[in-house]
C-alpha cells in the first residue's frame, strides 16, 4: 500500500499533461504531487515556470496526505485513483481601508461602484480604489441594508433601507456626483432589514422585523402612490414629502413567524427569504405564493445564492453555514455544514464567478473564504476587523469586501482562476 | 546485670568443684605457686606470649570464662559510678573463681606427676589460697587500709600501687590485645592473664560440657541383668502347687460377675457402632434432612480441600521458583494467594509442626462463629436505577449553550434588564444612572437615557401594541416611551399615556407628573413619585397596570398597584405581612403574587382575599418568575436554593435545586420554550429545562441543562438579572461588570 495508481487531470488547458497512469507513493501530499505535475509539465514544455496546484479527489480537497484522504473519504485504493488538479487559488491581498464614521451594517458592490450603509444613518458611495464618492443621507435612523437597483450609463438606481421603516430609492448621478431621493417606500411597521433587487432591475423586494416580505417596483416615476395614512402627525408627512414620493407595496408576502432578516432574488420569478423563524422561504414574485420551505432549529441571519451551484449558503445564530437546494421538496436537507466560525455567521456571499466559493462573515471578527470542495477548514481565514463582521460582498472583478462594527470596510483582491469560473 | 551476676554464680560453683579436684596440689606447694605465680604474672604483664607458650600443652581443663570477664569489664569502664557496689560483688566472686584458677595453672606439671601417686596424701585443707590468709571475707572490708591481707608469715600484704585510671584502663582495652582475658585478683590486688587453655575450660563449662576433655560421658553401661531370657532358672525352688490349682477366689469373682451380668446388673460394654466413624466427611454434601427442617438453614462454610499444594511433597511445578518466593515474600500476607510456601520432603516423617496451625484454627473458628445464621433477604438494586431517569440535556434542545454577544457601555453594574415584546430592544438599567437601549441582533447601543440615579429595576410593557418602559429610580418610577418600534406603536403608547386625568386625590401618597422640556425630549414621559425608595416594578400582561414594590417593614405601604391610563394608584394591603420582596401579577388570572422573605402570598384581586400562601423553606426569597401558564411559580433565595411550586399541587416546593454556589440574583421563566433559569452571585447562570404537561397528573420534568458562564464577578457580586428572549431560546444575563451578556 505504498505505491498508487493515480491518473491526472485537469480542465485547465494551460496545464495538461499525459492521461496515462503513474504510480506515486500513496503518503505523498499536495506538494509532492505538485512536485511531479511541474516536472511533467516541465518535460513537455521547456519553458514552465513552477506553478503551485491544488488537487482534488472526487471532487474533494486534498489536504492531509493521500492514503489518508482516501481512507476517511472510503476510497477503494486497488484502481486507479483520478486526481484532479488546479491552479492553487492564492490568499486574498488586502487591498483598502475605508473608513466610516460608525458600524457598517451592510455593503454592495458592483464592478464600479461600491455602496455601504452605516448606523451613521447614511450610505455611502465608494470607488472601488478605496475613494469616498458621496454620503446619502436621509434616513432618519440605523441604515440597515443597502443595494444598486440598476445602472444607465452614468446614472444609477440605488436602494437603502433603514430602521425607521421605510425603503428610500435613491438616483445618483457620478457625473455630476448629485443624489436624489426619487421615492419613500412606506408600509413596513418594523425596521427593515433586507432589501434586494431582482435580476432584471424592475422590481425590488423586502424584509423586515414585522414578519412581512414586500415587493416594490424598482421602476421610478414621477407620481406618488396614494397611502391611505392615519391623519396624527403633520410633522412627519412634512419629513416624507421631503424624501421623494410614497410608494406603496406590489405585494406583501406573509408567513413568516418572525423577523425577515435576509432577502434574495434566485430568479427573476422566485423570490427567496431566510428569517429568525428558523425557515426558508421560496415565493412565486408573480403570484405571491409560497413555495418551498426548508426549516432549520437555528435563526438565520442571511442567505445567498449561487446561480452558478443553484445551491442557497445560510448563515446561521449556531455558527454554522449550511448550504441547501431550494428546488428540494421535501424541505430541510442541509447539504453540507461549514463550521469553523466561533460566533454567529452575519453575512454569506457566494463568489460569483465561482461555483465553489463563497465567503462568510462572523461576529468572531473573521471573515472566511470557503471552497465547497473542502467543507472541512475553509481556504482563508481574513483576520483585519477588529470587531464584529456585518456584511461581506464580492464583486465579479475579483474585490472582496467586509465591514463590521470596527467602522472599517476591507477590500481584498482575490485572483480568481479564468478556467473554474468558465466551469 | 542481675542475670550475669547468676551467671557468675553458676560459674563459680562449677569452679568450686573443679577446684576442690586439685586441692591437694594446691596445698602441697603452697610456696612455689606464690613463687610461680608472681613469676607468671610478671611474665604475663610484660610479655602475654610467653605464658601462652608455658601453658599451652599442658593445661587442659583450666582457665576462666572469657566472655563473662569480658563484658564485665566493659560494664565496669561504662557505668562504673552508677552500679559500684555490685561492681563490686562480681568482682569479688570472680576474684575468688579466678583465684582458684590461677593456682591450677601453676601446678600443672606436678598435678601430672602427683596422679600416678597417692591421690588421696594431700587432701588436708579447704583454704584454697594460701598467699592471703584472710580468708573467703569481702575485700571490701580491706578497702581503707593500705593492705589487703596477711601472707602465711602474718605480713601485711601491701596493695600494689594502681596508678591505672580510666584513661589507662581506655588505652589499655584499645590497645592490649589480651586485655579481654585480663581479669583483676582482688585478693593479691593484681591483674592476672588467662591462658588460651583456661579461656578454652571456661569456654567448656559455659557449654555445659565437661571440664575434663578427656572424660567420656556415654560410656557403655555394664548391665547386672539382660532382658534375655536365660535356659536356667535364677533359683532351683521347684513350681508351688498352687501354681497348678485353679484359684477357688477367682472362680467365685467369676460366678460373682456372671450372677450379675445374667441378673442384668452389669450390662456388658455397648459396642459403639463405628459406622459414623470418629471422623466424618468435612466436604460432603449437607443432610437434606436438616434443609428440609430448616427453610433458611444455611450450611457453615466448607474449608478447602487440600490439593497438591498442600502436599509434603509436591509436583515439582508446585514448588515455588525465586522468582515466585520473592514476589510472595513482597506481598501483602492479604494478597498472597497461598498463606504458605509449598515445600518438598522427602519423606513424611520430615516435614515439621505446620506453624500455621493455630491460626489457620482460629480463623476457621472465626469463620463459623461470622458466617450468617440467617438468610437475609437483600434486594439487589442497580444504583443507577435509583437515578431518576432524566433525558439528556442533548435531547431536550433548543435552549442557550453559548455566549454569542456581550452589550458593552455601562460604566457601573447593571442591576436590571428587559426585553420588548417582540424580541427586538434590550433596555438594561444600571448603577451609573443610565437606562441603555440595545439592538439585540447586533449588540448596537442605540440609544441611551440619562435619568439621573441609579436604576433598581426596569420593566418593558408586555402589551405588543404600546411601547413603554418602567423604570425604578430612587423614589421616583419613570415611564419611558423610547419611541422604537411602528409609529403606529408609538402613537398608541403616547395616547395611553396622555389618557384623560382624573383629579388628583389629595390623600393618595403618590404623586402623579408629567415631564416637560429636557427629560421630555429624552424620552421620559411620566413620573410617579412614591413616599419611600422603589425597588421594583411589575406590569400587568394587559400593560395598563403597574405595581411599584417599596420594601419596608414597618409599614402596611410596601406594594403599589397604579393604573396608567386613568393615573390612578391604590394601596391593596391594609397589614404589613413582612417584608415584601418582589410582586407579579399572573399572566392570565386576576392573581396578584408577592413575594415575601420567607412566603409567597398569592391574593385574588377580584375577590380581594388570600388564596394560598406558599412557604419557600428559604431564608430569604430574592426573586420570583411565574410560568407563562401561571400554575408554576419559581423563587430564587438568598441561601442559593431556587424552588419550584406546582400551585395545584401543594404550598410546599415542589422541587429545590442548589445548583448555585452562591446567592441567587434572579430567576426567569421563558414565555415559549419550556426553560427556566437562574443567576447567581457566582458569575454563572444555570439554564433548566422545565416541561409543564398538560395533564395535571404528571408533574413538570426539570433537567438542569446548561450552566453558563462569562460575567466577571465584581465586588462580590455575579450575575444580577436575568431575562429570556420572547420568542427565541436565548437568554439575556446583566452583571456587576457592568454588561449584558446573551446566550444562544
Amino acid at each position: 500500500m505504498s505505491q498508487l495508481q493515480a491518473r491526472f487531470f485537469t480542465e485547465d488547458k494551460r496545464y495538461i499533461v499525459d492521461d496515462v497512469p503513474f504510480s506515486i507513493p500513496a503518503s505523498s501530499e499536495v506538494e509532492d504531487l505538485g512536485n511531479i505535475i511541474n516536472k511533467l509539465l516541465l518535460a513537455k514544455n521547456a519553458s514552465h515556470s513552477k506553478v503551485e496546484f491544488d488537487f482534488l479527489v472526487r471532487g474533494q480537497f486534498l489536504r492531509t496526505s493521500l492514503s489518508f484522504h482516501m481512507e476517511t473519504e472510503g476510497i477503494s485504493t486497488e484502481e486507479v485513483v483520478e486526481i484532479e488538479y488546479a491552479e492553487k487559488i492564492t490568499a486574498p491581498q488586502p487591498e483598502e481601508c475605508m473608513m466610516h464614521d460608525d458600524w457598517i451594517s451592510s455593503v454592495d458592490a458592483d464592478n464600479e461602484w461600491i455602496l455601504t450603509g452605516s448606523y451613521d444613518k447614511t450610505a455611502r458611495i465608494w470607488s472601488p480604489e478605496g475613494k469616498a464618492m458621496m454620503t446619502v443621507a436621509g434616513h432618519t435612523d440605523v441604515v440597515k441594508d443597502v443595494a444598486w437597483v440598476k445602472r444607465d450609463g452614468l446614472t444609477s438606481l440605488l436602494l437603502t433601507s433603514s430602521l425607521d421603516q421605510t425603503i428610500l430609492m435613491w438616483e445618483w448621478n457620478s457625473e455630476k456626483n448629485k443624489v436624489k431621493a426619487r421615492h419613500c417606500c412606506r408600509g413596513h411597521t418594523g425596521s427593515v432589514d433586507t432589501v434586494a433587487t431582482d435580476p432584471t432591475g424592475s422590481k425590488f423586494s423586502s424584509g423586515s422585523w414585522d414578519k412581512m416580505l414586500k415587493i416594490w417596483s424598482a421602476v421610478p416615476t414621477d407620481e406618488a402612490d396614494e397611502v391611505e395614512e392615519p391623519a396624527d402627525r403633520p410633522r412627519k408627512k412634512q419629513k416624507t414629502q421631503q424624501l421623494g414620493l410614497t410608494r406603496t407595496p406590489l405585494m406583501t408576502l406573509s408567513g413568516h413567524n418572525e423577523a425577515v432578516s435576509s432577502v434574495l432574488w434566485s430568479d427573476t420569478e422566485e423570490v427567496c427569504s431566510a428569517s429568525w423563524d428558523h425557515t426558508i422561504r421560496v415565493w412565486d414574485a408573480e403570484t405571491g405564493e409560497m413555495k418551498t420551505t426548508l426549516t432549520s432549529t437555528k435563526v438565520f441571519n442571511c442567505i445567498s445564492y449561487s446561480p452558478l451551484c443553484r445551491r442557497l449558503a445560510s448563515g446561521s445564530a449556531d455558527r454554522h453555514i449550511r448550504l441547501w437546494d431550494p428546488r428540494t421538496k421535501d424541505g430541510s436537507l442541509v447539504l453540507l455544514s461549514l463550521t469553523s466560525h466561533h460566533g454567529w455567521v452575519t453575512a454569506v456571499k457566494w463568489s460569483p464567478s465561482h461555483q465553489h466559493q463563497l465567503v462568510s462573515g462572523s461576529m468572531d471578527n473573521l471573515v472566511k473564504l470557503w471552497d465547497t470542495r473542502s467543507c472541512k477548514a475553509p481556504l482563508y481565514d481574513l483576520a483585519a476587523h477588529e470587531d464584529k463582521v456585518f456584511c461581506v460582498d464580492w464583486t465579479e472583478s475579483g474585490l472582496m469586501l467586509s465591514g463590521g462594527a470596527d467602522n472599517k470596510l476591507y477590500s481584498f483582491k482575490y485572483s480568481a482562476c479564468q478556467t473554474d469560473a468558465g466551469a | 546485670m542481675r542475670s550475669s551476676e547468676k551467671q557468675e554464680k553458676m560459674k563459680k560453683t562449677g569452679e568450686k568443684t573443679k577446684a576442690k579436684r586439685s586441692k591437694e596440689e594446691q596445698e602441697e606447694q603452697e610456696e612455689e605457686q606464690i613463687f610461680n605465680f608472681n613469676n607468671n604474672n610478671k611474665a604475663a604483664d610484660e610479655d602475654g606470649g610467653d605464658e601462652d607458650l608455658t601453658d599451652s600443652e599442658e593445661s587442659v581443663f583450666s582457665g576462666l570464662e572469657d566472655s563473662g570477664s569480658d563484658s564485665e569489664d566493659e560494664e565496669e569502664g561504662e557505668d562504673e559510678e552508677s552500679v559500684e557496689d555490685d561492681d563490686d560483688d562480681d568482682e569479688e566472686d570472680e576474684d575468688e573463681s579466678v583465684k582458684t584458677e590461677q593456682v591450677q595453672q601453676g601446678e600443672q606439671k606436678e598435678e601430672e606427676k602427683e596422679e600416678k601417686e597417692d591421690e588421696y596424701a594431700q587432701d588436708s585443707s579447704d583454704e584454697e589460697d594460701i598467699r592471703n590468709t584472710v580468708g573467703n571475707v569481702p575485700m571490701e572490708w580491706y578497702k581503707d587500709f593500705p593492705h589487703i591481707g596477711y601472707d602465711l608469715d602474718g605480713r601485711k600484704i601491701y596493695r600494689p600501687i594502681r596508678n591505672k585510671d580510666e584513661l589507662d584502663h581506655f588505652l589499655d582495652k584499645m590497645e592490649n590485645p589480651d586485655y579481654w582475658k585480663t581479669v583483676h585478683d582482688k585478693q593479691t590486688g593484681s591483674d592476672i592473664v588467662l591462658s588460651d587453655e583456661q579461656v578454652e575450660l571456661v569456654n567448656r563449662l559455659q557449654r555445659g560440657q565437661f571440664g575434663d576433655v578427656n572424660f567420656n560421658e556415654y560410656q557403655p553401661t555394664v548391665e547386672f541383668f539382660t532382658k534375655d531370657v536365660m535356659i536356667h532358672p535364677v533359683t532351683n525352688r521347684p513350681a508351688d502347687k498352687r501354681s497348678f490349682i485353679p484359684s477357688l477366689l477367682e472362680k467365685e469373682k467369676v460366678s460373682k460377675l456372671v450372677h450379675a451380668i445374667k441378673m442384668g446388673w452389669i450390662k456388658p460394654r455397648r459396642v459403639e457402632p463405628d459406622s459414623r466413624g470418629r471422623f466424618y466427611d468435612l466436604w460432603a454434601n449437607e443432610d437434606s434432612s436438616i434443609l428440609s427442617n430448616h427453610r433458611m438453614h444455611l450450611p457453615a462454610p466448607k474449608v478447602q480441600l487440600p490439593g497438591h499444594q498442600e502436599s509434603y511433597n509436591p509436583p515439582p511445578e508446585y514448588l515455588f521458583t525465586e522468582e515466585e518466593l520473592s514476589l510472595w515474600e513482597q506481598q501483602d500476607p492479604s494478597d498472597r494467594k497461598l498463606p504458605f510456601v509449598p515445600r518438598r520432603f522427602s519423606n513424611l516423617r520430615q516435614v515439621p509442626a505446620y506453624q500455621r496451625f493455630i491460626h489457620e484454627r482460629f480463623e476457621r473458628c472465626l469463620d463459623l462463629y461470622l458466617c450468617p445464621r440467617q438468610r437475609k433477604m437483600r434486594v439487589n438494586v442497580n444504583p443507577e436505577d435509583l437515578i431518576p431517569k432524566l433525558p439528556k440535556p442533548k435531547d431536550l434542545q433548543p435552549f442557550p449553550t453559548t455566549q454569542s454577544l456581550v452589550y458593552r457601555g455601562h460604566t457601573g453594574l447593571v442591576r436590571s434588564i428587559s426585553v420588548s415584546p417582540s424580541g427586538q430592544w434590550l433596555a438594561s438599567g444600571s448603577d451609573d444612572g443610565s437606562v441603555k437601549f440595545w439592538e439585540v441582533c447586533s449588540s448596537r447601543c442605540i440609544k441611551t437615557v440619562q435619568v439621573g440615579g441609579a436604576v433598581k429595576d426596569v420593566s418593558w410593557n408586555p402589551n405588543p401594541s404600546v411601547c413603554l418602559l418602567a423604570v425604578a429610580l430612587d423614589s421616583v418610577v419613570l415611564v419611558l416611551s423610547p419611541s422604537l418600534g411602528d409609529k403606529q406603536v408609538v402613537s398608541s403608547s403616547e395616547r395611553l399615556l396622555s389618557g384623560e386625568q382624573e383629579p388628583t386625590e389629595e390623600a393618595g401618597p403618590v404623586i402623579w407628573s408629567d415631564t416637560e422640556g429636557e427629560e421630555l425630549n429624552r424620552g421620559v414621559r411620566l413620573k410617579i413619585h412614591h413616599p419611600k425608595a422603589v425597588h421594583q416594578v411589575a406590569w400587568h400582561a394587559k400593560g395598563d397596570y403597574l405595581a411599584s414594590v417599596m420594601p419596608d417593614n414597618s409599614s402596611h405601604l410596601q406594594v403599589l398597584i397604579h393604573q396608567l391610563s386613568r393615573r390612578r394608584s391604590q394601596n391593596p394591603f391594609r397589614k404589613n405581612k413582612g417584608l415584601v420582596q418582589c410582586v407579579s401579577f399572573h399572566p392570565l388570572r386576576p392573581y396578584f403574587f408577592v413575594a415575601t422573605q420567607r412566603s409567597v402570598r398569592i391574593y385574588n384581586l377580584v375577590k380581594q382575599e388570600m388564596t394560598k400562601k406558599l412557604q419557600a423553606n428559604s431564608k430569604w426569597i430574592s426573586s420570583m418568575s411565574v410560568h407563562p401558564g401561571g400554575d408554576h411559580v419559581i423563587c430564587g433565595s438568598y441561601d442559593c436554593r431556587l424552588s419550584w411550586f406546582d400551585l395545584d399541587l401543594s404550598t410546599k416546593p415542589y422541587k429545590m435545586l442548589r445548583h448555585h454556589k452562591k446567592a441567587v440574583r434572579g430567576v426567569a421563566y421563558h414565555r415559549n420554550y419550556p426553560l427556566f433559569a437562574s443567576a447567581s452571585d457566582d458569575g454563572s447562570v444555570i439554564v433548566c429545562h422545565g416541561t409543564v404537561y398538560n395533564d395535571l397528573l404528571q408533574n413538570p420534568l426539570i433537567v438542569p441543562v446548561k450552566v453558563l458562564k462569562g460575567h466577571v464577578i465584581t465586588h462580590d457580586l455575579g450575575v444580577l438579572d436575568v431575562t429570556f428572549h420572547p420568542t427565541q431560546p436565548w437568554i439575556f444575563s446583566s452583571g456587576a461588570d457592568a454588561t449584558v451578556r446573551l446566550f444562544t
